[in-house]
């Protein structure tokens, strides 16, 4: 493992901005992304990605074969290789692979598709959705459209995915089997998933509380959206002279067996994923200078990731900017935890981290203090990112701006 | 850090030919046929009608609450208890918090999804799914399995369609390799599912009958569930606690097409540079592989490819090297297919018995290389090669040895 993972570009698609920087400064002005759902009929509110359009990122090319989750992804990945410059020409020669997190992926695709051979009978099917019926279309329609030969992995671990692919591509690149990879995450609001999110009985009724740590929370609001980081072997990338925007340092997991049903025990598995993070990238927990924090609602789950925070950090806890952003974006699961990645380079690179949007009421006992909804100006180099999916799979990355 | 070795020491199957190691790895060199009548849902409005199903035995008794799991992750608990089983593995001796679980699939739980579709189409939404989110999504079927045998590591699930078991193995590969666990279990799962049969029905890519790869009559894949599970620990591991090793993995290599969803490379490209990647990864050249487990899922456009892939990797040694696949024994269990299949390979360098492909009665002139026609042979096989193919454009090629110290 003599390679570092680098990052030398970033794209992101989400309810507030098309850009990181514009995503970091509508989050520093403490903009919400929820609004009530268009895509179809409900209720409730939502991060939806607002009069999405893919021929913006994509082109006139046939865009019909890719759904809406296809469309995000592919639009995210070219935000990024358009920023880490990895041209059309530069890709026909060497491998570029993608290594995407979701957990609901082309669902709705799915659905629909079995339910015309449910109503009409089998021999009405679609081919052409039939391809999108696999868990990893968005990822293979993604190769297709931007000719990405490499190594084409999905990921799926709850919403802790997408961070979980950053770091299951930092160490493709870093034993040496890829050279350059986009690695991140994407989701799609469908009626499908916020059904079974609904029945769970996970949602908040309205963004007032759906605010993470905040006591007047009650559960999440749903978002989408998609972000990569392009990933390259340092090397490789000073040798083509690419901008280095960050480094990846280290990242780890853990499994709560019980998942999430008792809390003490996903607390200490939460610290354990944050410790695990820190070992791997052998650093202290006075190297950590912020943080991007999983929290999304939940009562409980917020709490024990506070609880956890204060396990690792101890003192230092009450100096460590933390931010959420599930308030402004909703929780896009898959897209989750790279989305939080990709802002929170910007906001390492811009030396503010954003307050948390909405949050007015701190918990009492919830010993956080640097939560509230104003923004932290501090000169920061490493952060840690955390995603933690409430049903039990934990992932915490550390990354340096360069 | 050292880069550790990593071997099988535990090998866990579920499947409608034969459940756990030997009665499985018998059944394959007996050239058992796993194809019936599809009783899951009714074929009556399709022009296929067989699939691959398990039926004979449930997945049920090996899981303490099988009510509260789909069938996916019950399968897939059945092949893992039967792999740790076969590995001789204490548990009480394991550090639960390096204990990691890889699993691949392609449809994840899609009977799911096909209950609620039915409440949808029905208008009865309100009977519908109260457990959807707790069912549905893939990644329950790594994490139902974790919390069976209360494994804390690294749990990650690889939708990858048909290359999954081949991605999820060559993940807990590298987390070994790269000390991030101290066992892992690794495979693929899938159950059988309305959807893939749609689909596939539609392509016209379902044999009526028999699979049949390699054959000039072959007339299409035939749909099928299963689970397979190995048990991966490095080298030093295994040997501390003296365990039976099955074989090593020696490399494997990943890519894809970026051509097509659902076809192939018109040129091969992308199985022939998956396969050049393992070769190099494993530092063994093409005279050394005795055995290939081909993707052989009996399409015409398959075989041929594969056929013609394995030349352009092979050269003068692809007339030399014999290739088979259990698919037309089993029809193609999806995301299962190739964690099985790495079963087979690792089988194979251990015993030196190479499974037959059965129904090839009539060799394709197209395909002429030697597939191992129905009856099981006896060879020395050193290194073997696993290929698999999957929707999406993706490739997988995993290698690996004999164990010989």
């Amino acid at each position: 493992m003599s390679q570092r993972a680098c990052i030398t570009g970033k794209g992101v698609i989400s309810s507030l901005a098309d850009h990181p920087n514009k995503l970091h400064h509508a989050l520093c002005r403490g903009q919400c992304g929820l609004n009530p759902i268009q895509l179809f009929e409900t209720e409730y509110i939502g991060g939806e990605v607002p009069q999405f359009d893919a021929r913006v990122y994509l082109g006139e090319g046939n865009l019909r074969p890719l759904d809406r989750i296809a469309q995000l992804t592919a639009s995210a990945a070219q935000l990024a290789l358009a920023d880490s410059v990895w041209t059309e020409d530069m890709r026909s020669e060497q491998d570029v692979g993608i290594v995407l997190g979701t957990v609901f992926s082309s669902v709705h695709t799915i659905g629909a598709f079995d339910q015309i051979a449910v109503r009409r009978g089998p021999r009405f099917v679609k081919p052409l959705d039939f391809a999108n019926t696999v868990i990893n279309a968005p990822t293979g329609q993604t190769a297709i459209w931007h000719n990405l030969r490499g190594i084409n992995s999905t990921l799926a671990t709850g919403a802790g995915s997408g961070l979980l692919a950053i770091g299951y591509a930092s160490d493709l690149i870093c034993s040496g089997r890829a050279a350059a990879l986009l690695a991140g995450g994407a989701e799609e609001l469908s009626f499908e998933m916020l059904f079974g999110f609904d029945r769970a009985n996970m949602l908040s009724d309205s963004a007032e509380s759906a605010v993470p740590f905040d006591e007047r929370r009650t559960g999440l609001a749903l978002g989408e959206g998609a972000a990569f980081l392009m990933l390259e072997a340092v090397d490789q990338a000073q040798a083509r002279g690419a901008s280095i925007l960050g480094i990846i340092r280290g990242y780890g997991t853990a499994f709560d067996p019980i998942r999430g049903q008792d809390a003490d025990k996903l607390q200490t598995a939460m610290a354990a994923a944050i410790r695990a993070a820190l070992a791997h990238a052998e650093m202290s927990i006075e190297d950590i200078h912020c943080i991007s924090a999983s929290a999304y609602g939940s009562p409980m789950g917020d709490r024990c990731e506070a609880n956890a925070i204060n396990d690792v950090f101890g003192d230092q806890t009450a100096s460590l900017p933390i931010t959420a952003i599930k308030s402004a974006l909703g929780e896009t699961l898959g897209a989750s935890g790279a989305i939080q990645t990709v802002a929170l380079l910007e906001h390492l690179h811009q030396g503010v981290l954003p307050g948390i949007c909405g949050f007015k009421t701190p918990e009492m006992g919830l010993r956080l203090p640097t939560s509230s909804n104003k923004n932290c100006t501090t000169n920061m180099k490493n952060g840690l990112v955390l995603s933690f999916g409430h049903d039990g799979n934990l992932c915490a990355l550390v990354l340096s701006k360069a | 850090m050292d880069i550790q070795r990593v071997v099988v020491t535990g090998i866990g199957v579920f499947t409608s030919i034969g459940t756990g190691c030997s009665d499985f790895w018998q059944a394959l060199l007996n050239g058992q046929n796993g194809i019936s009548p599809v009783e899951s849902f009714d074929t009556s409005k399709y022009n296929v009608h067989v699939g691959g199903e398990i039926k004979t035995v449930s997945p049920e008794p090996y899981v303490t609450e099988p009510q509260k799991i789909g069938r996916t992750s019950q399968l897939g608990i059945a092949a893992a208890k039967l792999a740790l089983r076969d590995a001789a593995v204490d548990l009480a001796s394991l550090d639960l918090t390096r204990a990691a679980i890889s699993m691949g699939t392609t449809s994840g739980e899609p009977t799911q999804i096909e209950e609620f579709d039915d409440y949808f189409v029905g208008d009865d939404l309100e009977s519908a799914g109260a457990e959807m989110l707790n069912l549905y999504p893939c990644h329950h079927i790594s994490a139902h399995m974790a919390s069976e045998l209360a494994f804390m590591g690294r749990n990650t699930m690889i939708p990858a369609a048909c290359a999954a078991g081949t991605y999820a193995i060559a993940h807990a590969f590298d987390m070994l390799r790269l000390g991030q666990a101290d066992l892992a279990l690794a495979g693929g799962a899938d159950s059988f599912s309305r959807i893939t049969y749609s689909g596939f029905a539609q392509l016209k890519a379902i044999a009526p009958e028999r699979c049949q790869p390699f054959d000039a009559n072959r007339k299409g894949m035939i749909p099928a569930e299963g689970a397979g599970v190995l048990v991966l620990e490095p080298l030093e591991r295994a040997r501390r606690r003296n365990a039976r090793i099955y074989a090593e993995i020696a490399g494997y290599g990943l890519s894809c097409d970026a051509y097509h969803m659902t076809g192939g490379h018109p040129e091969e490209a992308g199985s022939v540079s998956a396969m050049e990647k393992a070769l190099l990864e494993s530092g063994v050249r093409v005279e050394d592989i005795h055995y290939i487990s081909a993707h052989g899922t009996g399409t015409p456009t398959n075989d041929m490819h594969e056929t013609l892939a394995v030349k352009k990797v092979f050269g003068d040694c692809a007339l030399k090297v014999p290739i088979s696949s259990i698919k037309s024994m089993l029809g193609h269990t999806m995301g299962a297919a190739s964690a099985i299949e790495t079963a087979v390979c690792a089988l194979a360098t251990h015993t030196d018995c190479i499974p037959p492909t059965i129904n090839l009665d009539d060799p394709d002139p197209e395909c002429d290389l030697d597939y191992v026609p129905n009856q099981v042979r006896e060879h020395r096989v050193g290194v073997a090669m696993n290929n698999a193919y999957a929707f999406g454009g993706v490739n997988a090629s995993l290698i690996v040895k004999k164990f010989e110290g």
